[in-house]
């Protein structure tokens, strides 16, 4: 008998009828999605900016890119970027489009300064991105560069992860993050230290579109 | 020596060592403060435990079932299932896909069952290099020692213990003080291998029935690289950490970091659902899972069966009063604290372990911090229970332990006692506490109550307490 039928066999012999409880309901209730999700995130060490139209957002983002003085830049080919074409709007930056630029996509993130993502979903209570796999979205884009950049619009907020769940759809990606905040470790006396894997910035413009 | 003896001598040196015990009251202490805080934020975290409680318990008695919508889910999203009876099949399992894919280097992220197995030592055996990448696992990996903690492996390290490990590691001294420095240190280091690795390994945090995915939290994002930088991915999952849905793994994961360390979320959830699509840009060609039972599934429909209900949070580590005196290598086994003290005998032999058990003042301070409410306390008791049938008690103490019962039994040998004691104590009594001797109070930090001058029976007979 292989091990498969051994533990399910025994499992089995030895299991009993249960009836699982439904699904746990949300019980918050959040007057300003946007306003929490911007506390939390900070709250986690996370960066949020506010932006009144994606035009706003994309100054913001221009100006922020200079300030950090990005060299190498990633970008996913996903919304809001895929009809920008950001590489020939801002030149100055080196860019890499995702799927669509030659070169070694992983030795190019490794060495960027920005990922740029969109986001799938956002969840208030915890200040968190939902960020996929997927064509034209690289993996490695928002994890090894030093900043993840994500441009969320405001309605892609949810309020918490009850309601992401219960409101999700389709089939699953074959990679799905659920990204609050920097990268960061408390393993050397409980001292927390920002940046350790991942990226040591996490900052989300958080647009409202229209 | 008994593992008896091991224990207890373990916990002395622990608890005279300051250092040790400054450096576990702190890191415990935060833990402990986030967590309250973190429940404190929610809606009704009492409800959302009863109804995780009710979800684990649920779930366990028809592990079966689900196990098979899980496989049959994974399967369909591309990953490979394998089931692994005892350790050694797995290790088995995970270095044959290692060897297969000729693998020289593989990069870990931090993983419990993985050290219940000795995976690392198995892998080292097959000619693979194991790299663990979660920052605190590398630390005791570079020091040769097994994890503290489950959720903070090295947090009986001081940073000096630190900067020497990875100064030698560096090739150059790294200044103690500078934390900041030690982490970018860690980083530069073990980025590299991180694009190396031929081979990545996890563990799972959940199972999700519904869609076969792996379900793995990482606050240093070492958990995302080991699943998307190497062309394979294997997870290794106990069989009991299944959520059969997504709703379900939705409770599991808002209770998991709050209890662990006091986070609404951990900084990274990743949701692996089979290897990269044919139209993805990046990611593992193969996902292979791991279903580990080394002792699980016998527990089922037995007064231990609660224990597969553990997410492995801490949480009852925390408020442990033995756990955070006598620190966790003392408890010679990976799991410590009082979820340690009843898995590890359970999972590897009451003998080999029989002095957790004991390591517990059974006053229930896990249970009340348990997220799935599991009653370690009784569990405690009943592999008591089951040691002194298996005569298990070293001598002495059962000797004392029978003539204790035999003097409670009986007014007059119990009386007899108490005068007895009330002029023994006389050299140690200091007013109205006892000075206990240096060998059995190492740290002076017992107190103990000198016996009152009048017995309560005394005081009865005596009318002193007719009100
Ligand atoms: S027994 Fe409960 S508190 Fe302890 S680690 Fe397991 S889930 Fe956490």
């Amino acid at each position: 008998m292989n091990s498969r039928h051994k533990i399910l066999n025994q499992l089995r012999s030895n299991g009993r009828a249960a009836e699982t409880p439904g699904p746990w309901r949300s019980r918050r209730q959040f007057d300003d999605l946007a306003a929490r999700f911007a506390d939390a995130l900070t709250a986690a060490k996370g960066e949020c900016r506010r932006a009144g139209s994606l035009d706003d957002a994309l100054d913001q983002l221009h100006q922020l890119l200079r300030e950090l003085s990005a060299g190498k830049i990633v970008v996913n080919a996903e919304p809001p970027f895929i009809e920008l074409d950001l590489p020939s709007r801002w030149p100055d930056f080196q860019w890499h489009t995702v799927g669509q630029s030659d070169g070694d996509l992983r030795a190019f993130c490794a060495a960027a300064t920005v990922g740029l993502s969109g986001a799938d979903a956002a969840l208030a209570e915890t200040g968190s991105v939902i960020v996929s796999s997927g064509p034209g979205r690289s993996r490695l884009a928002t994890l090894l560069p030093e900043i993840h950049l994500a441009l969320v619009p405001t309605s892609s907020l949810t309020a918490d992860i009850f309601t992401w769940t219960a409101g999700r759809q389709g089939v699953l990606p074959a990679n799905q993050i659920i990204v609050s905040g920097p990268s960061k470790t408390g393993d050397i006396e409980q001292t927390m230290a920002i940046g350790v894997h991942g990226p040591k910035r996490f900052i989300v413009i958080l647009y409202d579109e229209g | 020596m008994s593992g008896v003896t091991q224990f207890r001598r373990k916990a002395r040196i622990a608890i005279s060592d300051i250092r040790l015990q400054g450096a576990l009251e702190g890191a415990t202490q935060k833990f402990r403060t986030g967590r309250t805080a973190a429940l404190a934020d929610l809606p009704d975290a009492g409800a959302l435990r009863d109804h995780f409680k009710a979800i684990r318990q649920a779930t366990i008695a028809q592990l079966a079932d689900h196990l098979e919508t899980f496989e049959r889910n994974a399967q369909a999203s591309g990953a490979q299932v394998h089931w692994a009876a005892d350790g050694d099949e797995a290790c088995r399992i995970i270095t044959g896909i290692a060897q297969q894919h000729g693998v020289k280097l593989t990069t870990k992220s931090k993983s419990m069952t993985s050290e219940e197995i000795g995976l690392n030592d198995a892998l080292a055996d097959a000619g693979v290099e194991p790299v663990e990448t979660d920052l605190g696992e590398w630390i005791v990996q570079l020091a040769g020692e097994p994890p503290s903690h489950i959720v903070g492996p090295a947090l009986h390290k001081t940073r000096q213990q630190v900067a020497e490990l990875l100064s030698k590691e560096a090739g150059k001294e790294l200044d103690a003080d500078d934390i900041p420095l030690l982490t970018a240190e860690a980083r530069r280091m073990l980025r590299q291998k991180f694009l190396d690795a031929g081979l990545g390994i996890s563990g799972a945090n959940i199972g999700v029935a519904e869609s076969g995915s792996i379900v793995l939290v990482t606050n240093e994002g070492n958990g995302r690289l080991v699943t998307s930088a190497p062309p394979v991915h294997i997870a290794l999952m106990g069989i009991e950490k299944i959520a059969p849905t997504w709703d379900d793994a939705a409770v599991w994961l808002s209770l998991l970091a709050r209890s662990a360390t006091g986070q609404p979320l951990s900084v990274y959830t990743s949701v692996v659902t089979g290897p990269a699509k044919s139209d993805d840009i990046d990611g593992p060609q193969e996902v292979h899972i791991v279903l580990l039972d080394n002792g699980r599934s016998k527990l089922l429909n037995t007064p231990f069966e609660e224990v597969l209900q553990c997410i492995r949070c801490g949480a009852c580590l925390n408020v442990c009063p033995v756990y955070r005196a006598a620190g966790g290598h003392s408890y010679g086994s990976h799991y410590s604290g009082p979820i340690g003290a009843v898995i590890s005998p359970l999972l590897f032999g009451l003998e080999k372990h029989a002095a957790l058990p004991q390591a517990s003042t059974l006053c229930g301070a896990c249970l009340d911090e348990c997220p799935s409410r599991i009653d370690l306390p009784r569990m405690l008791l009943a592999l008591r229970a089951e040691e002194v049938e298996s005569g298990l008690i070293p001598l002495p103490e059962r000797l004392l332990e029978r003539a204790a019962a035999r003097v409670m039994g009986n007014h007059r040998l119990l009386s007899a006692a108490g005068t007895g004691l009330r002029l023994g104590q006389i050299p140690l009594a200091q007013g109205e506490t006892l000075n206990i001797p240096r060998r059995f109070n190492p740290a002076q930090d017992r107190r103990l109550p000198a016996l009152p001058k009048k017995s309560f029976r005394q005081m009865w007979r005596d009318g002193d307490l007719d009100e």
